[in-house]
């Protein structure tokens, strides 16, 4: 984080007072937002979201597991954050891990809700194959790439782009077993169902800077703020769930305006986020049904090689699957990039 | 010109547009990327300079860049690169470290740059012996990230980069923003002071990429008293401080974004361009914002296509 001197502060507060920030934009006011969905091929879902500076990849693996017992019939559903070094040199090493589970838990809370599952923007009893015994478990990861400040709201709509990609195998349980043993089940190659994301919510943060708040802040805005307050809302309005950061404290009053001006702009960021969603999507079939035009493996090779790359930009972590599936390359390579294909 | 990759969304329309334009402002011949042999006469004497590398016979990149001859020298010139400091170049700073009788400043270069207490000029053109009280005030004119304009003065043996601040016109810059752009854009030229009277706007272009952009502040009177100098920059008087009037903030703005669009585009970075640019701006009645979005882009590449083919 570079610092700034009094002068700039100084021009940087009185830009947010006069509602002409730095980069010309008024207070509530987003960076243009790009989304790319398909970046990994290996994943069932995956999306790259810029807001300006700020660029996150998110990814969701799903895998086969058993639903846990005080809840059998729901599956199962963790959000792990990484914030790369190459974002900032501070996050390497064990620089980030604060911010990362930060991160990971105001995400988490808000997707998920409460300990009983209500409240979910997920339904998580889709992801149900067999109550109490087998269930889909999905690993949501993102990876902080590039940080030019508002990362919560980047990850969210990282997420949300991600869900819209994800295809999850549809699986068939073969014949009835004894209770105690594991149910036989198929995983189909070839059929997919998609994901319902309507109910799954954005976050929006507000900056609070001297006395006014803004919304989506830069690097160094947020290097002068007082507290900032994020909130989730979903498409019908309803706040999912509520962050406050920063040292000073808040009038409940402001909060309640703050709230109130979230909910305002919720609307016409989740129909931006939707659009681009689908513009995404479009241009990546476009791009699924060139390489099948071209018709050689060479290019499936190139695009599942890049990937790699970018999959190699994951730490390795206990649950991050898709390192793990980097390593498995060998003999199930050909295998993978037919079924990323999407034949 | 190497084309660059732009981080924009651009339709189908403006993608002819922007490629056609790209096209017409590539210099055919003049870029090599790695490996790629460099046309040479083989008869001429010639100096094999940074970025080259004869191999079997042959004058091949390795680096990818432009191709520069001068005189009987061949080298080529990375884009990328940090800053290449020469004497007398005018840089913007950002102070780093506030040491015993110098400040450390970083100027993307590979190293820091030392501006020495007895290089700046606090009070009047007489020199005086720099005393251990100017040492413990210090603080009272430049603290950490305080960005200040200075000249570069020489190299000392060891390799590090000495600046010098002795002019009126070099020192504290507030009352604006900072915006960092590649070093190359900005080219050498007579005068990196600008000031805009129209707009009452001073703009500095510090070879080293950085570049300020802020309301006029008047050159000081160099016959003014010493305690008057540093009283001045105490941080008293911020808190009485008013804003920027809204005017001057948005001509302002509008200039940071045109550089912004220029440096995004990879066009050299000079007064006249940036002038149009905001000009183009005004006439067009484009929103600050929208000057970062990908029709202006377009639009300003289609105008120095224009230009420079005239």
């Amino acid at each position: 984080m570079v610092g700034l001197s009094v002068g700039e502060q100084h021009f940087l507060k009185g830009g947010i007072a006069q509602d002409l920030r730095a980069d010309g934009r008024k207070r509530l006011t987003y960076r243009p937002i790009y989304v790319e969905t398909g970046v990994i091929p290996q994943a069932n879902g995956s999306a790259r979201v810029k807001i300006g500076g700020t660029d996150v990849i998110a990814s969701v693996k799903a895998e086969i597991g058993r639903p846990s017992s005080l809840q059998p019939d729901k599956g199962k559903v963790a959000v792990f954050i990484d914030c790369s070094p190459t974002a900032e040199p501070t996050f390497g090493g064990r620089g980030g891990e604060e911010l990362s589970s930060e991160l990971a838990l105001a995400l988490q809370k808000c997707l998920l809700g409460g300990k009983s599952g209500a409240g979910a923007g997920i339904d998580l009893s889709s992801l149900l194959i067999k109550e109490g015994r087998v269930c889909w478990d999905l690993y949501i990861d993102g990876l902080v790439i590039s940080s030019d400040g508002n990362l919560l709201d980047a990850l969210s709509a990282a997420i949300k782009a991600a869900l819209t990609n994800t295809a999850i195998p549809k699986v068939q349980v073969s014949a009835e077993m004894a209770d105690d043993e594991q149910p036989e089940i198929d995983i189909s190659d070839e059929e997919y169902q998609q994901f319902d994301t309507s109910s799954v919510p954005v976050i929006i943060t507000l900056t609070k800077v001297g006395a006014h708040y803004i919304v989506d802040a830069t690097a160094e805005e947020e290097s002068q703020m007082s507290s900032a307050v994020s909130i989730s809302v979903n498409r019908v309005g309803h706040i999912c769930g509520l962050t406050k950061r920063g040292g000073s404290g808040l009038d409940p009053s402001v909060i309640l305006d703050m709230i109130s001006v979230a909910k305002h702009l919720s609307e016409s960021l989740m129909n931006k986020l939707d659009s681009e969603i689908s513009a995404a999507e479009a241009c990546e079939d476009e791009d699924l049904l060139k390489c099948k035009r071209a018709g050689t493996l060479l290019t499936r090779l190139i695009s599942f090689l890049y990937s790699i790359v970018s999959g190699s930009l994951f730490k390795v972590k206990k649950h991050n699957k898709l390192h793990e599936d980097c390593d498995i390359l060998g003999g199930e390579m050909r295998i993978e990039v037919m079924r990323s294909a999407k034949i | 010109m190497v084309m660059r990759k732009l981080q924009l969304r651009l339709n189908q329309t403006q993608k002819v547009r922007f490629e056609r334009a790209m096209e017409r402002l590539q210099s055919p011949g003049n870029s090599v990327i790695v490996t790629e042999s460099i046309p040479v006469n083989h008869e001429d004497a010639f100096l094999k300079g940074h970025g080259t590398s004869e191999v079997g016979g042959e004058l091949l990149a390795t680096v990818c860049g432009v191709v520069d001859r001068v005189d009987k020298l061949v080298y080529v010139r990375t884009l990328r690169a940090r800053y290449k400091p020469e004497v007398h170049d005018i840089v913007v700073s950002r102070v780093i470290e506030v040491a015993q009788s110098h400040w450390r400043v970083e100027l993307n270069f590979s190293q820091d740059g030392v501006l020495k207490l007895s290089s700046m000029n606090i009070s009047d053109a007489v020199q005086k012996r720099r005393t251990s009280v100017d040492e413990l005030n210090m603080r009272n004119i430049f603290v950490e990230d305080d960005v200040v304009c200075a000249e570069v003065g020489s190299f000392q043996r060891d390799g590090s980069l000495q600046l010098q601040a002795r002019s009126h016109k070099y020192g504290k810059l507030d009352k604006g923003q900072l915006l960092k752009v590649d070093p190359y854009l900005v080219k050498r030229s007579n005068n990196h002071f600008h000031y805009i009277e129209s707009l009452g706007i001073d703009l500095i272009l510090g070879r080293n990429g950085f570049i300020w952009v802020g309301e006029h502040v008047q050159v000081r009177d160099p016959m003014a008293v010493d305690d008057e100098m540093i009283s001045s920059y105490t941080y008293n008087t911020r808190k009485g401080q008013s804003h920027t009037p809204f005017e001057t903030r948005q001509s302002i703005l509008r200039i940071g974004n045109a550089i912004r669009v220029l440096s995004n585009l990879g066009f050299t970075v000079t007064l006249e361009v940036i002038m149009e640019t905001v000009n183009l701006s005004n006439t067009k009645n484009i929103d600050i914002h929208d000057m970062l979005g990908s029709e202006f882009h377009v639009l300003i590449a289609e105008n120095e296509a224009k230009r420079r083919s005239a």
